[in-house]
């Protein structure tokens, strides 16, 4: 297999990575940079477990080739705390009760700070919208919803 | 009984701060030095005879260290959760797609999916049987030597025949219910390593580490203490982990090539090749009076347990418990029988039979209430069990059932979600239904939880509950109810983690009997660290021991010692001096003789259940067929909340299995021969798919429940699909007998 050299900023930190040519981003996170919080459920992008940021938008990192990665930022739930102080939408996740197995969670959470980085009082419908990849198969969701909301709350606050 | 300092509160539960940073280990995530990878080469036949296996080809290509068959498995070729009818890797014969040939140990993926192909297999294909009427017929194959009639039940009382010769309306009808995947986010997996001092220690995503164990030594011929198996987090299990299969083929690759194997499921490999929900035929006739009372039931099932058994015996004993539902019919006769089949092998799944009978029985008691022209609420009221009186499998009700104060609360919430306006072009509707889910492993099963608490230097405690937490936080629920008897903060219990070489049995995580089981075994244990406290103490302070008492952290001597001592004091010391203070405790699912009937099959009856109710308004697009769920309320007892916010999490993610169950989800044979083995197939309700589900909790005390709790794990899902068929049925008129409902049957004429 070809090998490609990659470089991008991962958490705010510049990486180069040398990495096989058919390697998805997924599995770069994973297996060559030992960044296990982002979760391999299904590798179709149906579950929305491998939930990243690309330049800020939410994508399936099982879905894009390491290669495509090269020269864009990429945030990942390792990325989110700051100086040990949770993200707000962590902080909600956790008080809301919207975790439970913790396999979707990190997904979940990334692609709720997507949302409300564009829209800071998303409706409720938005939210679903904006999760609707994201499955979840432990809460049925109302909790998940609950702490979304919150953590809209809490950031317009902060 | 003096405040509650953390029980019926809503802790924030443990493991939730690891699971929002993403520092939580899950078996996948695990570092482990130089692992191989595992793959397992499956079978593309329904049913064939395996003519040869060549994997010469596949040994010599780079990268690869071992390719496996049966003939590699040192011990038992077979194992099964009941019956060993399940081939660690397949010999003589293929019985579905999907089943483990050959097991492949490489050092990269790359590696390994290149011997993947390499691996020759020689079938020669066979008729395969889907459907257990077939399968049952004398001149059907016969998938297992014993024939393909895994066991059946004939239970009942009173006289079917003459019950619905006497009734004054009898109505007949066949219900169909699909089988299902756990379809859990974290695909199966399981890691080992073989130590050079002779020990194996097994990771495994798994709700029965100890069984594991015990398979493995079989399949390994060791004993067992040279085995470990040990659980991390679980993402997710829902029965589906209640198997042995990847973490036996992890324990015998990594004894093969004496190192380390981790081996993943595909989502492909998880829904063809794991547990499943059964599916089942459910031939109902029922007889009542015109007055509304039930006089007769008869059930005949049909359980697809596919290709192997797993606990599809238990979970027909199950089913043919609940078929009846809670009511009060005299002449009741349930006969299942669970079937072999071609198909995928069903399990253990959220439910275990109670999701299939529900099911129907509930459909059958809107149908009869509408037969009779009485109101559905009101028909099922008539014939609840009550106390005092014998449930139809003859157990003896000592407790009022709280299912009258479910039905009361789901009248009330009924009248509200009839007011709601409809959308303009669709027939609204509201059902109801309840449920019962039965408790523990069943009368005549060992049933057994054993804790430990122990002090540790700080004057904190550690618990060791010994039982997965594979999601729903059960860890933390026993941790409130370690704190609690100790008269301690919740933050001073720290959980233990699990390792069958060190932790007690805490039992299966299943059946829903955890909160119950560990509350019970925490209780007794705290008792008995108390005690070990005390022996420390008298010592220590050169006190006899009946001047000192114990409470909330503090030791007092004598009855006017205001302050007491901190336990620290004496923990500390004993930790210096290298004492361990320990309780240890077991407790085991009671069945008090005076209520159980004798003669019944292992695993029957139940004593204990979850009672509930819940109510569905859907909206029917008539054009379409397509069904909107409105909102589902449900109303659960659970004896008491130990963590209100982890009993909803509960209601709300069962109630959303049972959703899918209802509109969504089914693993089917397709057109082109293969089964359903995608999410893009295989579709759960997201966000768009579920509607707002409101919980409600009602406290029914259970007197041998821990502060009177009882269970919850698996209640939410059976009343959401009968709900939903009763709903259309108000909405459309349309009766509705098979599951998944599908859009086709509702559209108009």
């Amino acid at each position: 297999m070809q090998r490609i050299t990659v470089t991008l900023t991962i958490n705010g930190e510049r990486r180069q990575v040398e990495t096989a040519a058919n390697q998805t981003l997924l599995y770069l996170l994973r297996d060559d940079l030992g960044l296990t919080g982002t979760k391999d459920g299904c590798r179709e992008g149906e579950c929305g477990a491998c939930t990243v940021l690309l330049d800020g938008e939410p994508v399936n990192s099982c879905l894009v080739l390491a290669g495509q990665a090269d020269g864009r930022e990429v945030l990942t739930v390792e990325g989110l705390a700051h100086n040990g102080q949770l993200h707000a939408v962590q902080r909600a996740f956790v008080e809301a009760g919207a975790v439970q197995c913790g396999f979707c969670t990190p997904g979940v959470i990334m692609a709720a700070v997507a949302l409300l980085s564009r829209d800071p009082k998303p409706s409720e419908h938005q939210v679903r919208e904006a999760l609707v990849g994201n499955l979840c198969r432990c809460t049925g969701y109302n909790k998940i919803l609950d702490a979304v909301r919150l953590a809209a709350e809490e950031m317009r606050d902060e | 009984m003096s405040e509650l300092k953390t029980v019926t509160r809503s802790e924030i539960r443990t493991d939730a701060w690891g699971k929002v940073t993403g520092e939580t280990q899950f078996v996948d995530d695990l570092s482990l030095e130089n692992p191989l990878h595992g793959v397992v080469v499956r079978s593309p036949h329904h049913h064939a005879r395996i003519a040869g296996i060549d994997t010469e080809a596949a040994r010599r290509l780079d990268g690869v260290v071992a390719v496996l068959t049966a003939d590699d498995v040192p011990g038992t070729k077979t194992f099964g959760a009941m019956i060993p009818d399940r081939p660690v890797l397949a010999f003589d014969v293929v019985r579905h797609k999907g089943e483990p040939v050959t097991l492949v140990v490489a050092e990269s993926k790359l590696a390994a999916g290149r011997a993947l192909k390499a691996v020759e297999v020689e079938y020669e294909e066979l008729p395969p049987l889907f459907d257990p009427f077939e399968a049952l017929r004398p001149d059907a194959a016969r998938l297992h030597a014993d024939g393909n009639l895994v066991t059946e039940y004939d239970l009942g009382r009173g006289d079917v025949e003459a019950g619905l010769a006497q009734s004054d309306v009898v109505l007949e009808e066949t219900f169909h219910v699909p089988r299902v995947s756990p379809a859990y986010l974290e695909p199966e997996v399981a890691a080992a390593s073989w130590r050079k001092d002779g020990t194996l220690s097994v990771w495994a995503s798994s709700q029965q580490p100890f069984h594991d164990r015990d398979a493995i030594c079989a399949v390994l011929n060791l004993p067992e203490e040279q085995v470990h198996v040990r659980v991390g987090a679980i993402g997710g299990a829902f029965g589906g982990k209640s198997d042995a299969g990847l973490p036996i083929l992890a324990a015998l690759a990594a004894w093969a090539v004496k190192g380390t194997v981790k081996l993943v499921n595909t989502r492909e490999e998880s829904i063809q090749a794991h547990p499943k929900r059964h599916p089942a035929v459910l031939r109902y006739k029922m007889g009542a009076s015109r007055d509304g009372n039930i006089i007769a039931l008869n059930a005949e099932v049909h359980m697809d347990t596919g290709a192997y058994a797993s606990f599809g015996p238990a979970i027909g004993a199950v089913l043919s418990e609940v078929a009846p539902g809670p009511y009060r019919t005299p002449n009741v006769r349930v006969r299942t029988k669970v079937v072999y089949s071609n198909g995928p092998f069903g399990g253990a799944m959220r439910g275990f039979g109670a999701p299939q009978a529900l099911f129907a029985v509930e459909s059958m008691m809107d149908m009869m209430a509408a037969e009779l022209g009485m109101d559905p609420i009101e028909f099922r009221r008539k014939n609840l069990w009550r106390q005092g009186e014998r449930t139809p499998l003859g157990v003896l009700l000592s407790t009022a059932p709280s299912l009258v104060s479910c039905l009361e609360r789901a009248a009330q919430e009924r009248e509200r979600l009839r007011q709601a306006a409809s959308s303009p072009g669709k027939s609204s509707g509201v059902g109801v239904a309840a449920g019962i889910q039965p408790m523990g492993a069943g009368y005549g099963v060992p049933d057994d939880s054993t804790s430990r608490v122990e002090w540790l230097p700080d004057g904190r405690v550690r618990l060791d509950v010994g039982a997965p937490d594979m999601g729903q936080g059960t860890v933390s629920v026993a941790a409130q109810m370690a704190a609690e008897a100790l008269g301690i903060d919740f933050e001073s219990v720290e959980a233990a983690g699990l390792d069958t070489s060190v932790s007690p049995d805490g039992g299966m995580t299943a059946a829903s009997r955890m909160t119950y089981m560990l509350g019970n075994a925490v209780g007794k244990a705290a008792s008995r660290v108390i005690e070990a406290l005390l022996d420390e103490a008298a010592q220590a302070l050169s006190l006899p021991r009946e001047e000192l008492s114990y409470w909330g952290g503090r030791v007092y001597r004598g009855s006017d010692d205001a302050e007491g001592i901190a336990v620290a004091e004496f923990t500390s010391r004993a930790a210096e001096e290298g004492r361990v203070m320990s309780g240890e405790a077991t407790f085991s699912f009671p069945y008090p003789p005076e209520i159980v009937p004798a003669g019944l099959p292992a695993g029957l009856p139940h004593v204990l259940f979850c009672y509930s109710a819940h109510v569905a308004r859907v909206e029917v697009d008539s054009e379409l067929g397509t069904i909107d769920v409105k909102e589902i309320v449900a109303i659960h007892d659970v004896g008491r909340a130990i963590n209100p916010v982890g009993v909803e999490g509960q209601i709300e993610g069962g109630v959303t299995m049972g959703l899918g169950y209802a509109v969504q989800e089914e693993v089917k044979l397709k057109d082109d021969g293969a089964w359903t083995d995608s999410f893009t197939e295989y579709l759960l309700p997201t966000t768009l798919d579920t509607p707002r589900i409101t919980p409600i909790i009602l406290e029914y005390s259970e007197p041998s429940g821990p502060h009177g709790a009882t269970g919850v794990g698996e209640s939410g899902v059976g009343p959401v699909a009968p709900a939903i068929a009763n709903a259309v049925a108000d909405a459309t008129g349309v009766r509705v007998t098979s599951l998944p409902i599908r859009p086709e049957v509702l559209v108009g004429d």
